[in-house]
């Protein structure tokens, strides 16, 4: 680990650097905005840095290594955090506890997603993973005071602190039987080894229980809907795409390097797992009619879709997987962004009546949660279509027949629960009267840093819907980059 | 060498019952008790392995520093031992023992009559080497530097989640 | 080290893993979970010790050195939530958070 390679860590160094300075500056003088800003900095400091990193793939020491691949998650996990942080600033300059602490908190979880990226061993992996998950313990559960966000703070801990000894276990199994922690050397292991005995197949099995869990995929979803409920809304958007992005970078590039797709045994139990997703995100959405919950599930239906790319594999199945994650990226931030804006402060807006006769309030909300909503359905015209189509030409490409059709099915149904927040959006107002509901609820004032937030993120929905070439493109040049042999031999 | 296999036996045996004995035991405090006695049993056969710095640092982390945490936090919160600890629902306890035992068989077997593609010859002399301070110290600060910066990053992340949430709001 | 067969450590550890599962699924104190999730990962540690130092390089015993700073930091945080939790008066059981609720 020479001092050149510092150089290509410096988006890493730069969030680091920013929440030890933040943490000396509340030290000093204990306010909100200072915090805000610090952390707006060092964040924009680290995306800016990207672009100065030439000459990839580059390897630092065996562990971590710096491909263009990398380079493109790094930036999207990035702008997602500052996204967060933006939401966050009107979220909590209503609480009156100590909020300095969010922000530093928020930045080592960023720091863990961007480790996870570009890791290349177990060590690192297993090392990202936790600074992520450690440091969303205390994210979920930021507002003791709150009853529900504290049962979450439990409940997330215990699965994930589980979920991480199975993580632990599957991973010495693997060691055990291939004397190796490195991704590249544990597939040539298996490339040369005659009979892959059944232990690394049983590590695997138990290594994707921990991801399952992390990408809230079917069978170890129960937690999702209790902590994105109870949880803070910000802290919700950020455990929906920037945990979720940070690990399935790190699943992709471990699975194509190591070449999991030989395992078919694996890919029948993915398969299943996407289609559990789809079917239990979708069916037991339609149940809800909490706001986050529904998009509690909606999410964890959109992680079941993004597993038919990961199912197609190679070139075609990585350039769908991350066009649809960063459509997912979008919608998620937009969704969870207004229900950040609308919320009071004992509560958060997610009961169906925060929402009555939203339009006649707050038309401009109304209209991009409207535009959300129709990306999450998949409506034409919004980065949700173009993904869904991009996922169902990679599915079709390598014939998987089954995922892609349920996926077109699901869609279909996911269309119900979303046109029913909108319905009650569009209710016109003098209806109510006649309900005796009280019409106009107040919501809190716009924070002018959530507005910029949410509309930056519809123009970017619409664009990517409309003109997707630029950004596929951009996505082909950067993914062509990951250093793996493994995905050549895939088509 | 008989001598190693009566240590082996003995630590396994007292770590195999010491687990046991901490999951059915009622009063909390007493499952912290039987999991310290693990933890020594764990560094007892960390020696047998030649890893003389994990031994000594499981048992000052482990035993020393995160037990003493959690009899701490069990002092502090006096919480009583469960009395119907096994009477509870009856499924939820026969499922969990009934999954328990599928996994464990599962990994027996596999261990047992699995051909490991690789026959371990253990040479002595290079696991000796490799269970020292130096040689973890060395390869701690040269391979692994940025797990390590990061492992900082993470207890930072741990000590300001568990200030924050536990902290005496003094308003 | 040469006369005990590697295979009795795994079995060792998975049987210690199998345990702290049955531990984490049956029991209601939330502390005495965490215990169980110690328990678990101490069995990852003892299979990764084992191999490590059969194999005689010390990539394993580095990786559990690691672990153990993880479960500090769990540890820490963990009990942390449970303070928050009783200060709440709320109880530390864990069926009345009802962990599997649809």
């Amino acid at each position: 680990m020479t001092s050149a390679d510092l150089y290509y860590l410096m988006p890493l160094i730069i969030i680091a650097g920013a929440s030890v300075v933040m943490l000396l500056v509340i030290g000093f003088y204990r306010d909100h905005t200072v915090t805000f800003i610090l952390s707006i900095l060092g964040l924009a400091g680290a995306f800016i840095s990207l672009a100065y990193i030439r000459g990839l793939p580059r390897e630092i020491g065996a562990l971590v290594i710096v491909d263009s691949y990398a380079l493109f998650y790094w930036g999207l996990i990035t702008l997602a955090s500052l996204a967060v942080a933006i939401l966050s600033y009107g979220y909590f300059s209503k609480m009156e506890e100590e909020k300095e602490e969010y922000y530093v908190l928020l930045l080592t979880a960023t720091l863990g997603s961007l480790v996870l990226v570009v890791s290349r061993n177990f060590v690192s992996f297993f090392m990202g993973l936790e600074i992520l998950s450690v440091s969303l313990y205390a994210l979920v559960a930021y507002l003791p005071e709150r009853k529900r966000s504290v049962e979450a703070g439990i409940k997330y801990l215990v699965l994930a602190a589980a979920s991480s000894a199975f993580l632990l276990f599957g991973m010495a199994l693997v060691y055990a039987e291939s004397g190796t922690m490195d991704f590249l050397k544990l597939g040539a292991h298996l490339n040369s080894g005659a009979v892959n005995t059944p232990l690394i197949l049983a590590g695997f099995a138990l290594m994707v229980i921990a991801v399952g869990f992390k990408l809230a995929l079917a069978p170890f979803h129960m937690w999702t809907p209790d902590v994105y409920e109870g949880a803070p809304a910000p802290v919700t958007a950020f455990v929906a795409t920037v945990s979720k992005g940070g690990m399935f970078a790190l699943w992709f590039r471990f699975f194509t390097e190591v070449n999991g797709y030989r395992f078919n045994s694996l890919m029948i139990l993915f398969t299943v797992i996407a289609i559990a997703s789809m079917f239990i995100g979708n069916f037991l959405a339609l149940l809800q009619n909490n706001v986050k919950r529904i998009l509690a599930y909606s999410s964890i239906a959109h992680l079941g879709y993004l597993l038919i790319a990961f199912l197609a594999g190679g070139r075609m199945g990585l350039e769908a997987g991350t066009f649809y994650l960063v459509a997912y990226f979008i919608t998620t931030l937009g969704t969870f962004g207004i229900v950040t804006v609308l919320s009071f402060k004992e509560r958060d807006a997610d009961s169906l009546d925060d929402y009555r006769a939203l339009y006649w309030r707050r038309p401009l909300l109304a209209t991009a949660f409207t535009a959300m909503l129709m990306s999450l359905a998949g409506i034409p015209l919004t980065a949700g279509f173009v993904g869904k189509f991009y996922l169902a030409a990679a599915g079709v490409n390598t014939a998987l027949w089954l995922p892609v059709i349920i996926l077109v099915i699901n869609s279909a149904i996911s269309v119900y629960y979303y046109l029913k927040i909108v319905v009650v959006m569009y209710r016109s107002p003098e209806e109510e009267v006649v309900a005796g509901m009280p019409v106009m609820t107040v919501s809190p004032a716009l924070s002018v840093g959530g507005g910029i937030v949410l509309s930056v993120l519809t123009i970017m929905l619409v664009w990517f819907g409309t003109f997707p070439g630029g950004i596929i493109d951009f996505i082909k040049i950067m993914i062509s980059g990951i250093s793996s042999t493994a995905i050549t031999m895939v088509p | 060498m008989p001598f190693e296999i009566i240590l082996f036996v003995f630590f396994a045996l007292i770590a195999a019952v010491s687990s046991v004995v901490m999951v059915t035991r009622p009063n909390p405090v007493m499952s912290a008790i039987f999991l310290v006695i693990n933890f020594f049993a764990l560094a007892g056969l960390y020696l047998l392995l030649h890893a003389q710095f994990i031994s000594v640092v499981q048992v000052i982390v482990y035993a020393g520093a995160i037990m003493v945490l959690f009899l701490f936090v069990l002092m502090l919160l006096n919480s009583k031992s469960e009395q119907k600890l096994l009477s509870g629902q009856k499924k939820i306890k026969v499922f969990a023992i009934v999954l328990a035992a599928f996994v464990f068989i599962q990994i027996a077997y596999l261990i047992f009559f699995s051909s490991p593609s690789r026959s371990l010859s253990p040479d002595v002399a290079a696991s000796i080497k490799a269970g020292t301070v130096e040689e973890i110290g060395r390869q701690l600060y040269t391979g692994y530097i940025l797990p390590f910066e990061a492992a900082g990053f993470l207890l930072l992340a741990a000590t300001i989640g568990a200030l924050v949430l536990a902290k005496k709001k003094f308003n | 080290m040469n006369l005990i067969p590697i295979e009795y450590y795994l079995i060792l550890s998975a049987f210690m893993f199998a345990v702290g599962v049955t531990g984490v699924l049956i029991r209601k104190n939330a502390i005495v979970v965490f215990m169980c999730i110690e328990l678990m990962l101490n069995s990852g540690n003892l299979a990764l010790v084992a191999f490590s130092s059969y194999m005689g390089s010390s990539a394993g015993q580095i990786f559990v050195f690691f672990v153990m700073t993880v479960a500090a930091a769990e540890a820490a945080v963990g009990l942390a939530i449970i303070i928050a939790i009783f200060r709440n008066k709320l109880t530390v059981n864990i069926d009345e958070i009802n962990i599997f609720k649809w």
